[in-house]
């Protein structure tokens, strides 16, 4: 179990979640899992590029996910439309960007691709690498997931 | 309302810019969201305060930047990179708008992008402004 993929993206997630939702998250136990096992209402999909390569998948409920939203915006969310769904892209996008500058402390030197958002439970999706890390991780307002598919 | 205590920076003239971008934004938002009434009858507002929004981020931006020269901020070259690739992010929303017109899905899309990079923004980098202007003391 690679402990940096863990640390890197377990700590962008934590200041992303203080700085811009002002919550603070807590890491569950770490799942190893083959292929996609944690999708839930939203989903958003990162593609790794460069030392290391693979994908990094968030999944949120839909219940977080309009709270989340909420705090941001300042105002009620009652469905997830493409307000909603663009802000939470952003979130993760900005949680993968600071996760591969953490990776950069251990020497991989990466890149993201643009965040894909995959609203509703997804069935199946080929990644490039079939064995995933999963961290859970718990807040407030409700658990998401973030699965590391990478070597 | 958008705007959070734990936004402020602790200089009155960048905090008070902050709660005017935030609070139009917050309005911004209300619009394009409000689907009670239909897209076409909110459209001409959405673009009157988009092209507010525009104009005030690049006043702001270079209101915070002289500001940062006057104190000597040592972090001012990042932050300028940081303003000109925040305002380059919008130019590619007037771009798509300008292409594809003003359809409600892309001011969706955009006004979330705006949010997140503003929370981002004010939360994290002009909040070293504030640090460094209560740890030399600098007089504003």
């Amino acid at each position: 179990m690679k402990a940096e993929y863990i640390n890197s993206f377990y700590a962008a997630a934590k200041d992303v979640f203080k700085l811009m939702l002002d919550l603070d998250v807590e890491r569950g136990d770490i799942q190893l899992v083959e292929g996609l096992a944690s999708s839930k209402d939203a989903n958003i999909l990162l593609g790794v590029t460069g030392e290391l390569s693979g994908n990094i998948y968030f999944s949120f409920t839909k219940p977080m996910t309009l709270e989340m939203v909420k705090i941001m915006a300042g105002m009620e969310m009652d469905e997830i439309d493409v307000f909603v769904s663009s802000a939470l892209g952003e979130v993760a996008n900005i949680i993968g960007g600071n996760a591969i500058t953490n990776l950069s402390n251990y020497n991989y030197k990466c890149d993201i691709t643009p965040p894909q958002i995959i609203v509703g439970q997804y069935k199946s999706m080929s990644m490039t690498n079939k064995q995933a890390i999963v961290i859970p991780m718990k807040t407030q307002i409700g658990e998401f997931n973030i699965s590391i598919f990478l070597p | 309302m958008m705007w959070r205590e734990n936004y402020r920076v602790g200089v009155d003239i960048i905090d008070e810019q902050h709660m005017e971008l935030f609070n139009n934004l917050g309005e911004f938002i209300k619009l394009v969201q409000n689907k009670t009434l239909d897209w076409n009858d909110r459209l001409e507002k959405a673009k009157e305060t988009l092209e507010f929004l525009q104009d005030y981020v690049v006043y702001h931006f270079d209101e915070e930047e002289k500001l940062q020269e006057k104190i000597n901020y040592p972090g001012l070259d990042s932050h300028r990179e940081a303003h000109r690739k925040f305002k380059e992010g919008i130019k590619e929303y007037v771009h798509i708008f300008m292409e594809g017109g003003f359809t409600e899905d892309k001011m969706q899309e955009f006004s979330a992008k705006l949010m997140t990079w503003l929370i981002m923004h004010v939360g994290k980098m002009d909040q070293e402004i504030g640090r460094y202007v209560r740890e030399k003391g600098v007089e504003i």
